[in-house]
């Protein structure tokens, strides 16, 4: 309500006091439901769970951080391919995902005949469960079966084996993502570009801007909130984003696309009947967070963008 | 006259250039949905499939793979359907409920800890909630509640609360302090002024926020797959996985576009008769001038 801050605590308190009776149940779910679950994978990686021999799933031991030297002497290649890739799907992905929603803003921004239909047809990919479309497209990027070589074939191209060659594994994967996302967007950007006021555009016109220098000095500038906002929660969510590479690639071949939160789900979870590697699935689900802590820590420190958030 | 002619043709070759893109756009979101619905309604059994799967033709026209998929499947499609609803339901009940509280301490109290309060869930809705499936799937078993309903619940209505209370922060914030006040003189409570006056204002921002906390659980694979051993509790996403998996070849490409037509046709249309609505909900943190 009214700017309270000079107020002393007491004076909130005896005012305020309600809201942590509101907050209490969610309170409660972070407490049980997101601090502990975390604290908890954290002692995890801090055993043997799985990895320590036989009956290390009824009984396992505190090793301290034998499984984080692991990671960073013997398993090193694996650790440093996880990071890579990791880093490569999100920048890759949300450099393609700006880029293309941009231009198409742009485009869809002038006074055009069929906008709304343009509109409608290209909201449509984000209209529909990303978990049904991946699986969709995993079928479409099959060797023998796949849509795409069959495409190819019909055009005389020779067939591909997209998921066996690490390059054409990741072209998969960005196409489906941009096919995934790029929706988002681009009406993202033409709502903002929407908000410009039109007489910047007059002025500049009248002043013998271009199209191009229009586009540079005044529609950038005025989308950069917007830009470095959309960009970093879309690189934070797909650094995590696990159904397209757990659906398509299934991290192959070999690890080559294989990313933290893919990796920990295997080895917790994947293959049947063998033992199931939970102290090595929760190494990797924590190195995951730091590092998503860490970016997400500098981000709001150096930028302004949760000025919104603390209002 | 010969530079006004000019810029015509410039103008004239934009215009051309922007249909081009847009349609260019359209066609590379569009061909898969089509690709599904083409392949959905047809007689499929091939060897292998080519570009000419893209026509339709009448011959091949069939509703076989919609007739397997409701009603020779096992588990049934109702029981599919059956248990997502029951999942995707009640942890949106629940989850709405708890945001809205969340939604209106936070932006309507000026309590001590605030500040910190929304740092904190800020952080959290960063988290990947995929992080969280071992802890609570090493958990939920010394619980027992691995393979129940309970068990699945809990950690969907969680992934709720977080996004969908910040999402009715940022509403309720743009709702002046006025009308809170006003109510509040009128002699209502805080707690009547919510219930009352601020709760219906926010209707809209509700209804996005248990629309987005519906859709999560009911697309789920990942958690559903580790916490439902027993096929008589499986939802649609595992069912959509299982025909999918169960792959010989393009021989049930049939049974798996034409169930995934019937699970995303209520999403789809959703999104698409209140777009406008989410889009704006959505972007309510991320579009400022």
């Amino acid at each position: 309500m009214a700017d309270l801050r000079d107020q002393t605590i007491g004076f909130r308190l005896r005012r305020e006091w309600p809201a942590y009776v509101y907050l209490l149940p969610t309170i409660l779910v972070l407490l049980f439901l997101n601090a502990y679950p975390v604290a908890y994978t954290i002692y995890i990686s801090l055993t043997d769970f799985g990895t320590g021999g036989k009956g290390s799933l009824l009984s396992y031991h505190y090793i301290g951080l034998t499984n984080y030297v692991y990671a960073l002497t013997t398993g090193w290649s694996t650790t440093l391919a996880l990071v890579e890739n990791s880093f490569f799907w999100a920048a890759g992905s949300v450099v393609l995902f700006l880029l293309i929603g941009l231009a198409l803003a742009t485009v869809l921004n002038q006074e055009i005949r069929g906008k709304t239909v343009y509109r409608t047809v290209i909201l449509l990919p984000w209209a529909m469960p990303a978990f049904i479309t991946i699986l969709v497209w995993s079928n479409m990027w099959g060797y023998e079966y796949g849509l795409i070589n069959g495409i190819l074939h019909s055009v005389g191209i020779a067939p591909v084996d997209w998921l066996q060659h690490t390059d054409t594994a990741w072209a998969a994967l960005f196409v489906t993502n941009v096919w995934l996302s790029f929706p988002f967007y681009t009406v993202v950007f033409v709502a903002t570009m929407q908000a410009i006021p039109k007489d910047l555009y007059e002025a500049a016109s009248i002043d013998g801007a271009s199209g191009f220098s229009q586009f540079f000095r005044i529609t950038l500038p005025f989308l950069r909130p917007t830009i470095i906002f959309v960009g970093l929660m879309g690189f934070l969510f797909t650094f995590n984003n696990f159904y397209p590479i757990y659906l398509i690639t299934s991290g192959g071949p070999g690890i080559s696309t294989q990313i933290f939160i893919t990796e920990s789900y295997n080895q917790a979870f994947g293959s049947l009947g063998a033992t199931p590697a939970f102290s090595t699935a929760a190494l990797y689900s924590v190195i995951d967070f730091v590092i998503i802590i860490a970016i997400t820590v500098v981000v709001i420190w150096r930028t302004d963008l949760t000025r919104n958030w603390l209002k | 006259m010969k530079t006004r002619r000019a810029r015509k043709w410039v103008r004239l070759g934009k215009r051309v250039v922007s249909h081009l893109v847009l349609i260019l756009a359209c066609a590379f979101a569009l061909f898969p949905i089509y690709f599904i619905v083409i392949t959905s309604f047809s007689t499929l059994p091939i060897a292998s499939i080519t570009a000419q799967v893209l026509i339709p033709k009448l011959s091949q026209f069939s509703t076989a793979s919609y007739h397997a998929i409701l009603f020779s499947q096992s588990p049934s499609f109702t029981s599919l359907l059956w248990n997502s609803t029951i999942f995707a339901g009640s942890s949106a009940a629940i989850g709405l409920l708890l945001a809205a509280f969340t939604g209106f301490a936070l932006s309507k109290f000026n309590f001590p800890g605030r500040r910190t309060f929304v740092y904190f869930i800020l952080l959290i809705s960063l988290f990947p909630s995929f992080v969280l499936i071992l802890p609570f799937y090493l958990e939920f078993a010394k619980l027992g509640l691995i393979d129940s309903y309970l068990g699945l619940i809990i950690p969907y209505s969680a992934g709720a609360v977080v996004f969908s209370g910040i999402l009715v922060k940022n509403y309720m914030d743009s709702i002046p302090d006025d009308i809170e006040e006003a109510a509040l003189v009128d002699g209502l409570g805080r707690t009547g002024a919510f219930f009352r006056v601020l709760l219906p204002l926010c209707y809209p921002i509700l209804g996005l926020a248990a629309f987005l906390a519906f859709v999560g659980p009911y697309s789920d694979y990942a958690l559903a797959h580790v916490f439902l051993t027993s096929s008589d509790k499986w939802t649609l996403a595992l069912g959509l996985y299982n025909v999918a998996s169960t792959d010989s070849g393009a021989s049930n490409y049939g049974l798996v576009t034409a169930f995934a037509i019937v699970m995303s046709l209520p999403i789809v249309a959703f999104y698409m008769a209140f777009q406008r609505y989410i889009i704006g909900g959505l972007t309510l943190g991320a579009v400022r001038g």
